[in-house]
């Protein structure tokens, strides 16, 4: 007899978004009621997560993200037949290596300009504003989205449904996605105490994840704290030895214990010090779940919560 | 030593001393004076700030006092070998050449540590020696150096190199390895230790030593190479002499710092309006002031942009060229 624990179940969850997610974008029932279509509007006046404003098709029906990120937000919200492309770094799932490539870096305006794309998505960062500038001069749409927070990647989801007329499958996957959350933030007990945890994201000069980014809210709910607390304007600081051995974190994250002890830590034996090397508690993980803020998100703190309580 | 240079040497070491002391107080931890003459007296490396103030701090002002030498005397010689006040250090390409390495390096190497050692020094010292034995093979003929075709040559092999390593860092670029390139490119003295200041502390005293004694030689050569013949200096020998020991110099400092602009270019100037063009003690003040002006930029860099700092290369020219304007317009070359 098969025996699933309420636990089991919830990672069972995500899931369900993927038939949802492969559906073709046949109109619903309710959209019965709705005004003849010679009445509808043509185009949706939107405005980003940056506050620009910009006019898409009211039904885009060519889509494409220069962030694997938003692939992967547009593979688990759109309907997958209107992706006409990915970008070099795209990767997950495993569909999308059936699609065009338009390089994002440089970015390859001449091809996506070819394609005719209704909107594009990208991230703050991703793409230069001259590019997006340049892009709508060709009447292609960039929509920028930020992610700082958990809450952000759910909104920026629902956004996406709103905006492709997906809603009810961006709803299915945020609300089971942030049911997964509340059961691994129930699991981590309020008053342990948090471990301080450093991300680095290069060794020389040493870059790590800041406090304005995705991860201060990842490790907050997986039970732990981001080590870096003070705010710097760029949001993956570089950090000198000396700042580094006051930090004194708990646990770093940027590659396993040998790896790290054979160069990170063999470059600067000073940071031997550190309680994360003293306790040996130095962690490689996952860079796409680590990096890309899309519907693996959860999958993101899920694996960081097993580094925090040390499982 | 002349009685016109002795006043400015003195001045130089009590500012070094001032701006080592300075450099011992600026950083993450908390310090004062009494901190940090407990941990030069009494060194406890089970003290963090012990640890921070002689494993970290002090290394990091040695390392800014020798390369700012360093570079400042590699000009000095560079400006007597080929007679010309524009000559710099990075002359023979070996700016261009050291980046070459270490982008080689951040953008194909799967590790930057090999066998214990950190790669991006090596490859930057192998990058410069390589290009500098370019330059001077396109820059001789017969054994002889002709200073002009050895000007063209470097602009010409560092032009290539450069573009050698733009090619590198656009076929590999990710964000970060970009921001490696471009911090490395900048100069940095955040990786100092003292397991790597005995090489350009050597490679300085060595070329100090020598030029102190061959300080009339480097006068007569500034005077014309047909003067110098005249007057019975090796005009060969010297200019190669100079090469050599420049370049290693330049190596040196380069490989474990980044190649540091405008201090090779503009302290040598500011040496001879101080001290006049002949004067026996110019190579020692000249590192002097190098050392001092490096060390003053390094810690303005970190004192504007804690806790990693600016780049000190960018500092170097954002206070450097408007005071070499300054001097240019009032003073005169």
């Amino acid at each position: 007899m098969l025996h699933l624990s309420s636990r089991r179940l919830l990672k069972l969850l995500p899931l369900l978004w993927l038939p949802l997610a492969c559906q073709p974008d046949k109109p619903k029932a309710t959209e019965a009621t709705e005004p003849a279509a010679a009445t509808q509007p043509q185009t949706q006046q939107l405005r980003d997560d940056l506050g620009r404003q910009l006019t898409v098709p009211a039904r885009p029906r060519r889509v494409l993200a220069l962030a694997p990120s938003m692939t992967e937000m547009l593979y688990a919200v759109a309907d997958t037949a209107t992706i006409i492309a990915r970008t070099q770094v795209c990767d997950y799932p495993a569909a999308v290596l059936r699609k065009h490539v338009v390089n994002s870096y440089p970015l390859d305006m001449e091809k996506l300009v070819a394609l005719h794309p209704d909107v594009v998505f990208t991230v703050e960062g991703i793409t230069s504003l001259d590019d997006a500038a340049r892009l709508e001069k060709f009447g292609v749409p960039v929509y920028y989205q930020r992610f700082q927070s958990l809450d952000d990647v759910f909104r920026g989801m629902r956004d996406l449904g709103r905006i492709l007329h997906r809603q009810s499958q961006a709803r299915h996957l945020t609300d089971s996605l942030q049911a997964e959350l509340a059961a691994i933030t129930k699991v981590t007990p309020a008053n342990q105490s948090r471990p301080r945890v450093l991300a680095i994201t290069w060794q020389d000069p040493i870059y790590v994840y800041g406090q304005n980014t995705l991860f201060t809210d990842k490790i907050k709910v997986a039970g732990g704290q981001n080590a870096v607390t003070e705010k710097f304007a760029q949001p993956y600081p570089a950090l000198t030895r000396e700042y580094i051995l006051k930090l004194n974190p708990d646990v770093l994250i940027g590659g396993s214990f040998g790896k790290l002890d054979s160069t990170f830590f063999k470059n600067y034996p000073e940071l031997k010090r550190i309680n994360a090397y003293q306790t040996r508690r130095v962690y490689g993980i996952s860079g796409d779940l680590m990096e890309r803020p899309g519907p693996r998100v959860v999958e993101s703190v899920r694996e960081l919560q097993k580094l925090v309580s040390n499982k | 030593m002349n009685r016109r240079a002795l006043p400015w040497i003195l001045a130089s070491l009590l500012l070094m001393l001032a701006l080592v002391v300075l450099g011992m107080r600026v950083g993450s931890y908390d310090t004062d004076y009494a901190l940090i003459g407990d941990a030069l007296t009494h060194y406890n490396p089970q003290n963090p700030t012990h640890l921070v103030l002689v494993e970290l701090r002090l290394p990091r002002i040695v390392l800014a006092l020798l390369a700012g030498g360093g570079l400042a005397f590699s000009g000095y010689l560079m400006q007597a070998m080929v007679n010309n006040p524009l000559a710099d250090p990075y002359l023979l390409g070996t700016a261009s050449g050291a980046s070459l390495g270490a982008i080689f390096c951040f953008s194909f190497l799967p590790s930057l540590t090999w066998g214990g050692f950190y790669l991006p020094p090596l490859f930057a010292l192998a990058g410069a020696l390589a290009t500098t034995l370019v330059v001077v093979a396109v820059g001789t003929r017969r054994g002889q150096i002709i200073p002009a075709q050895l000007l063209l040559a470097g602009v010409a092999v560092g032009s290539l190199t450069t573009a050698v390593g733009g090619v590198f860092t656009f076929l590999s670029a990710t964000q970060e390895k970009l921001r490696s390139v471009t911090f490395w490119a900048a100069g940095s003295f955040e990786r100092a230790g003292w397991e790597v200041l005995p090489y350009p502390a050597v490679a300085l005293a060595a070329a100090l030593g020598l030029f102190v004694f061959l300080q009339k030689d480097l006068t007569i050569l500034m005077l014309g190479e047909e003067r110098a013949q005249g007057l019975g200096v090796d005009v060969a020998r010297t200019r190669w002499l100079l090469l050599v020991t420049a370049s290693v110099l330049t190596g040196c400092v380069v490989a474990l710092c980044g190649p540091v602009g405008f201090v090779g270019l503009v302290v040598p100037h500011l040496t001879r309006w101080l001290l006049g063009v002949t004067g026996r003690a110019n190579p020692l003040f000249c590192a002097l002031l190098g050392g001092n002006f490096l060390l003053a930029c390094d810690l303005l860099a970190r004192l504007l942009y804690p806790p990693a700092g600016l780049p000190v290369g960018l500092v170097t020219a954002l206070f450097g060229v408007p005071f070499f304007v300054y001097l240019l317009r009032n003073k005169g070359s």
